[in-house]
């Protein structure tokens, strides 16, 4: 979501002041003022790379979904489901809530918890729409529903955050590069791709090893080997290595405008995962989604991104293959630069394409197949808005974007897909509905 | 203070202290400060909260015309604080707090020049709120100039400042840089405003002793540092723009065509600029291998840059990055336990130990409270070797250290030819350490003189050869982070007992060679046939 869209939406949240009745306000207005802000901070808040930004997605809808479903008639819990996570606080039988309320509450907390570490603006802007929200969601209600519908959100969420301590990627540090790691020797091996200190070493070593969300573990999804290392002309991998060169030398305008329309770089956009949710929140503004519908999908699609990086992280660290950068410069041109910023983790598989993958199962069974969107995220950042006929049109453009950008091979990006089905199917078979 | 012309010198003076001349050590001589804030009497805080969290800037001018530099501090929400400079030659320092009318509060930086060309400096301040230029009546007291000169100051929350004289202009050009839209609560990021470019007044074709309307340079993405400078030595300077990357959307760094009577115009991909995004904070330039043509250190958050051209001389403005291999990255603190990233704001090329290499000073400090970057975040000084890679020296040499700073300037205050250092800390005090280092080698100091407008030769470029050796810089109004100075231009001179010094003044007409003797401060007046050497009373 872009800055303007994000802005809309917190505006939007804000403005039920004056004669608009402020127990107007729906819970939604809520969700996506919060939503619009999120991914502001996932942006600027510098540990936030990609699976941390993804984590935080599935944790803060886990958050909306439980809050409003100890609420709804409709709405199955999530407890028993994702793993690790127990009932979460119920409400008192034949007490009022408000859902507002309750939801502002809890959005809240999870928001300031989530971000604790976010910066001075960051932290200003969380309290500044908290005052304000708080103040018009709790207009004109008894201090009793209001107090008790706080309790109620702030609960839920500390029970979230509680469990989300445990999945052993609650500790970022050094903005997740290890300050000691042992490059795995040999050719076809990931190293350095920048002359930043700082990345020297990989990102997050370990992300593949956190608790996953839906699916059994880190190595559920798993995937067959790349294709060989190899230097030979004739090999597989040479031709891949080819193919990479080869397209990014020769991009059209076209290929050119979708690599940087899905870079989707840790902070300069809201991260791949947040790509995906600023897609989400575009179609249910759009569609004037009800609130049950919309954290139903924002649970789901974070789950999904969430256990698509630690899948793809857990290939990552077991094959450790060497970038595109690393082996076109050793084997076939020197000075070739590719389109994008290298990550500075292994190649193999991509992790755009498996989360791409991944929110196009959650969302195509959740909006349905052919269901044709626009996607405004990055027109804040000069780019042009795209539309796509269906979510796997989407994903597979995000996919291929990789190798028009130069930074991964067509195996990295066809296995990912292949991986994000898998890891999809997961978060597709969470029973959400009574 | 005295003169003497420089062919009239026989007995080149030795100060005290330099028995063993650092080029003449195999290793790099590691320089010593002593921290003397107490006892010159600098009580000085960067103030405020979230609009404060950039700017803190120190400004250090001579406004007595005794050589010796005095100096303004950023206060913040505070008043910003003067302090004349009382010390003497080679002692201790010793500032003295007085009236000068520059202090006004909402300061974020402050940068010295001499715009109306009376040869005594006045002063730019940088605000959250109305900017002000403060001409200088002598004796260390300033007035608002705004109104007197049509500078019309805005309201925005500026954080950067460059000047330059056009060709042919008698009346300099100011870029001033502005952060975010502070009225922005809930969402500032993509908020950042436009930043300004004040061009002489003109009436008929004359330019006239006043500034015109201010020209945005649209887009503007959140600078936190400004340079004039002539990256292809073609004569015009062009501004380079270091922006914060944490709050423009679509943005990176940029450099634009500021070409006399055109409007100005941004460095394309196709003339070779290349994308770059970092938290740009600050910049400091130097030409270190010695090619004519500068390097830029930029300063962000864990990773900071060093900029080389690709390929000289230089059609394009394309530069590659030598920061890891020149070890100058400076990411994270290098003592005192903490290893989270850095973050980066002022930053200086000078010579500290007078070996004929300059160094890189960085003064480091957390934005705020950030958890993910280290708090204890100590300055760096990182000398330069032989091989033009540096070693951080920050801790041996005693300047490590770890408030929360901002702003600085590596001068000479005692004028005894090592360079002193001067930070300002947010929430805490700024800090005055004397160099005291016994093991520097010999140097020189220089004030550029012309007359007519531009009379401290903002533009020029200046030679110095000391055996084989060239060593250059350019004289700039700008850069560093919210704080730059004016005054006496420092070389180490290594071993060498003299050198021999040529400027191409800004018009671009190069000077004659003038030889002087090291351990001294001479004076490079245009109108003069000779140098002149310059003696503190």
């Amino acid at each position: 979501m872009n800055r303007r869209v994000a802005a809309l939406l917190m505006v939007a949240a804000m403005a039920w002041s004056g004669a608009l009745d402020a127990r107007a306000a729906p819970p939604g207005e809520i969700l996506r003022g919060w939503y619009g802000l999120i991914l502001e901070l996932v942006r600027h808040t510098p540990t936030y790379s990609p699976p941390v930004a993804s984590r935080s997605f599935a944790y803060l809808g886990v958050t909306a979904f439980e809050t409003v479903a100890t609420g709804s008639d409709e709405l199955q819990s999530l407890a028993g489901q994702l793993n690790g996570l127990q009932p979460v606080p119920q409400r008192e039988a034949g007490q009022a809530y408000d859902e507002a309320v309750a939801l502002q509450a809890a959005m809240a907390f999870a928001a300031r918890n989530f971000f604790e570490n976010t910066g001075p603006t960051g932290q200003r802007a969380m309290a500044a729409l908290e005052k304000k929200l708080r103040a018009q969601v709790s207009a004109g209600l008894p201090a009793d529903v209001v107090a008790r519908s706080e309790a109620h959100g702030k609960a839920v969420a500390a029970h979230i955050l509680a469990w989300s301590r445990g999945d052993g990627g609650a500790v970022v540090e050094n903005m997740g590069f290890p300050l000691r790691y042992e490059l795995t020797k040999g050719p076809a091996h990931w190293v350095p791709t920048s002359l930043i200190a700082q990345q020297q070493y990989p990102l997050l070593p370990n992300w593949g090893k956190n608790r996953s969300f839906a699916m059994p573990d880190g190595g559920t999804c798993a995937l067959p080997a790349p294709p060989e290392y190899s230097e030979d002309k004739d090999s597989e991998f040479y031709k891949q290595a080819l193919e990479v060169y080869q397209t990014k030398n020769g991009l059209t305008p076209e290929q050119r405008d979708i690599a940087r329309f899905w870079s989707d770089d840790p902070m300069l956009s809201p991260t791949p995962p947040g790509h995906w949710i600023s897609i989400a929140l575009q179609i249910l503004e759009r569609d004037g989604a009800g609130l049950e519908k919309s954290v139903d999908v924002l649970a789901r699609l974070g789950v999904a991104t969430a256990d698509a990086f630690i899948g793809c992280w857990n290939a990552k660290y077991r094959y450790d293959l060497v970038r595109p950068v690393t082996y076109i410069r050793r084997v076939i041109d020197p000075k070739w630069e590719p389109l994008l910023i290298t990550p500075p983790f292994p190649e193999y598989p991509s992790g755009h394409s498996a989360q791409s993958a991944a929110a196009a199962v959650v969302l195509t069974q959740l909006f349905g197949e052919n269901f044709a969107f626009r996607d405004a995220t990055r027109r804040s950042d000069g780019l042009t808005p795209r539309s796509f006929p269906s979510f796997w049109a989407a994903a597979d453009e995000a996919a291929i974007s990789r190798l028009y950008g130069g930074i991964h091979f067509r195996a990295a990006i066809e296995r990912g897909l292949e991986q994000g089905r898998c890891v999809g199917a997961f978060a597709n078979a969470l029973r959400t509905r009574r | 203070m005295r003169l003497m012309s420089v062919g009239l010198a026989a007995i080149a003076l030795v100060a005290a202290g330099f028995a063993h001349p650092a080029a003449a050590q195999d290793t790099v001589a590691i320089p010593s400060f002593v921290e003397e804030t107490a006892g010159a009497g600098i009580d000085s805080v960067y103030a405020g909260e979230w609009e404060y969290m950039a700017g803190g800037g120190v400004a250090t001018f001579d406004c007595n015309d005794d050589g010796f530099p005095d100096m303004l501090l950023a206060g913040g929400a505070s008043p910003a604080k003067f302090y004349r400079n009382t010390g003497t030659r080679g002692g201790a320092l010793r500032f003295a707090a007085q009236e000068s009318g520059l202090e006004l509060d909402k300061v974020t930086g402050a940068y010295p020049l001499d715009i109306d060309g009376d040869g005594i400096a006045d002063l730019v301040l940088l605000r959250v709120g109305e900017n002000a230029v403060m001409r200088g009546l002598g004796n260390c007291r300033f007035e608002r100039a705004n109104e007197a000169w049509s500078f019309d100051g805005g309201d925005a929350w500026s954080t950067a400042y460059a000047a330059t004289w056009e060709r042919g202009a008698d009346w300099p050009t100011l870029a001033i840089g502005n952060y975010i839209d502070r009225r922005q609560e809930t969402s500032p990021w993509g908020s950042c405003t436009d930043n300004w470019l004040h061009r002489p007044g003109a009436v008929g074709g004359q330019t006239q002793h006043r500034f015109a309307a201010p020209l945005p340079l649209t887009p503007s993405y959140c600078a936190l540092s400004m340079l004039f400078t002539d990256w292809n030595r073609s004569g015009t300077p062009s501004l380079r723009v270091s922006n914060d990357r944490e709050y423009y959307e679509g943005g990176q760094e940029q450099m634009w065509h500021i070409d006399p009577g055109e409007a100005p115009t941004l460095y394309s991909e196709a003339e070779g600029w290349k994308y770059l995004r970092i938290w740009g904070m600050g910049i400091a330039s130097y030409d270190l291998d010695s090619d004519g043509y500068p390097e830029y250190f930029l300063t962000s958050m864990a990773d900071n840059k060093l900029q080389t051209l690709a390929s000289t001389p230089p059609g394009r403005p394309e530069y590659k990055d030598v920061a890891y291999a020149k070890g100058v990255t400076a990411h994270r603190p290098y003592t005192g336990g903490d290893v989270k990233p850095s973050t980066a704001w002022h930053t200086q090329f000078e010579d500290v130990n007078n070996d004929g290499l300059v160094d890189l000073f960085i003064a480091k400090g957390n934005v705020a409270k950030m958890p993910d970057f280290a708090a204890k975040d100590p300055n760096n000084l990182l000398l330069q070797g032989k091989d033009g890679k540096f070693q951080e020296a920050g801790d041996k040499a005693g300047v490590a250290s770890v408030a929360i700073s901002r702003g600085g300037a590596l001068t000479d205050f005692n004028l005894d030819g090592l360079l002193d250092l001067v930070v300002v800390n947010r929430w805490e005090n700024a800090q005055v350490w004397r160099n005291t280092s016994r093991n520097a080698g010999r140097w020189i100091e220089i004030g550029l003189k012309q007359p007519g407008a531009n009379r401290d030769a903002i533009g020029a470029w200046l030679e110095v050869k000391r055996g084989s050796a060239v060593m250059r810089r350019e004289i700039t109004s700008g850069g560093g982070h919210a704080g730059g100075r004016l005054g006496w231009i420092h070389f180490g001179l290594g071993n060498s007992e003299d050198a021999e010094i040529r400027v191409q003044w800004p018009d671009g007409e190069w000077s004659q060679a003038y030889p002087v003797s090291a351990n001294r401060f001479v004076i490079v007046d245009r109108t003069k046939p000779a140098a002149d050497y310059w003696h503190p009373e």
